[in-house]
């Protein structure tokens, strides 16, 4: 749960470490939000009379001013040895282990299961997001009209946090949990109006209707990767085990030459590793597409 | 007196340097399960309320001492908020901690005879 001061502290880290390794300052971003959140809510469960700022005040004091906070991570920067601390800088790896690297990278897997399961969401969140839309029309000129259509948007926005969990957890993007609205006195008109009035609302309504084609396609692009990569690895069992010939044209069977046979393997698992970093490149678009559209900013 | 209480504060920021890296591998060392930043900044201030060290502070020497090969971390998602960073110490880490332990003794009985003075040799 992200605070408007928690964002505003995290600027005033951001503006303190300019000129900072980029690493070094997403670090410490990280490690001050999570620490700040953490502790306000922990404040929160154990104070809950008091006011947040007052809170977040005792807490930014134990944790550090962004100054103090900053010099902290620039000492560190500047003594510990640059190649010791950041070894995926320059890559010195040959270009062969860079290739088969993806084999054994969890993003990669996740990439592809994203990819498959993206069919499947897809088709729920089109479905959701018509539905809901022509309900909310056709209903405009009823009583309910009006709730339904909050409720609906209500439920967008739930779907949205609910995709970045799975695009955090599958595609490893990172994908800030943002409370749907900041002020939680709101009257159920005011919260209404904040819905209508917020982009992501509408950005994360196109969102899941633009998951329906691109579930097709990540899917069937995985798949038709997927069987040719496996029918070139599988030949030499389906030849000469089961006497299955390559192709079939006008009644005449084509096999594979002996000789062919292992280039036809080769090229099976050559397939397999390009589609696994075809799978991880298409995870990183789709998650930053992603952040783009369900993570709401702060307007500071 | 501005002058003096940044001399003060200077201070104790390099002893920091030294000491917040001591303590956090004692800490991890004791730990029984991995722990995260913010569980640790708790630990360390259990109890007391002169803990001359900001939490803030505490986090890049984690890192760092990561970098070094003495702790080792894992990334975790978590139910209440976002992933958090689990933190272990390593045998490497472990070792240094024995050696660091000493030397810490050593400095420390260094110092408070120096500060008591009358230690006539």
């Amino acid at each position: 749960m992200m605070s408007k001061a928690i964002e505003k502290y995290l600027n005033q880290l951001r503006q303190e470490l300019l000129g900072c390794d980029a690493a070094t300052v997403q670090d410490a971003l990280s490690d001050a939000e999570i620490h700040l959140s953490s502790a306000l809510e922990n404040a929160r469960a154990v104070q809950p009379e008091t006011a947040e700022a007052l809170l977040l005040q005792a807490i930014i004091d134990k944790y550090g001013s962004p100054d103090e906070v900053a010099s902290a991570y620039r000492e560190i920067e500047a003594r510990v040895t640059p190649t010791l601390a950041r070894p995926t800088y320059s890559d010195p790896k040959p270009f062969s282990a860079r290739f088969l690297e993806v084999t054994y990278d969890p993003r990669a897997w996740g990439s592809m299961l994203y990819l498959l399961l993206s069919m499947a969401t897809g088709m729920i969140y089109f479905t959701w997001a018509i539905t809901g839309f022509y309900l909310s029309v056709g209903l405009a000129v009823l009583i309910i009209g009006i709730p339904f259509f909050g409720f609906f948007l209500l439920s967008v926005r739930g779907i949205a946090l609910v995709e970045g969990r799975i695009v955090e957890a599958l595609l490893g993007v990172r994908m800030p949990r943002r409370p749907i609205f900041d002020n939680r006195n709101l009257g159920l008109w005011e919260r209404f109006k904040v819905l209508i009035r917020e982009r992501t609302t509408w950005t994360s309504l196109v969102y899941m209707l633009l998951m329906m084609p691109l579930g097709i396609i990540y899917f069937t692009i995985l798949i038709v990767g997927a069987a040719l990569a496996l029918s070139g690895i599988a030949r030499p069992i389906l030849q000469y085990v089961f006497d299955r010939p390559f192709a079939e044209i006008q009644g005449l069977n084509f096999y594979i030459s002996d000789g062919f046979m292992p280039l036809v393997v080769i090229a099976g698992f050559v397939i397999l590793i390009l589609m696994m970093h075809l799978a991880k490149l298409l995870g990183r678009l789709h998650g930053s597409m992603a952040k783009s559209m369900l993570v709401r900013k702060h307007s500071i | 007196m501005g002058n003096l209480e940044a001399i003060v504060r200077k201070f104790q920021k390099e002893l920091n340097a030294g000491t917040s890296a001591l303590v956090l591998l004692a800490v991890l060392s004791r730990a029984e399960e991995p722990m995260y930043g913010y569980q640790i900044a708790r630990l360390i201030e259990a109890g007391r309320d002169d803990v001359p060290v900001k939490q803030g502070a505490l986090y890049p020497v984690l890192r760092s001492l990561e970098a070094g090969g003495l702790l080792e971390s894992r990334v975790e998602p978590s139910i209440s908020g976002p992933p958090r960073r689990y933190y272990r110490i390593t045998e490497t880490g472990r070792s240094t901690l024995a050696r660091w332990q000493e030397i810490w003794n050593q400095t420390r009985s260094f110092v408070d005879d120096a500060l008591k003075g009358g230690h006539d040799v």
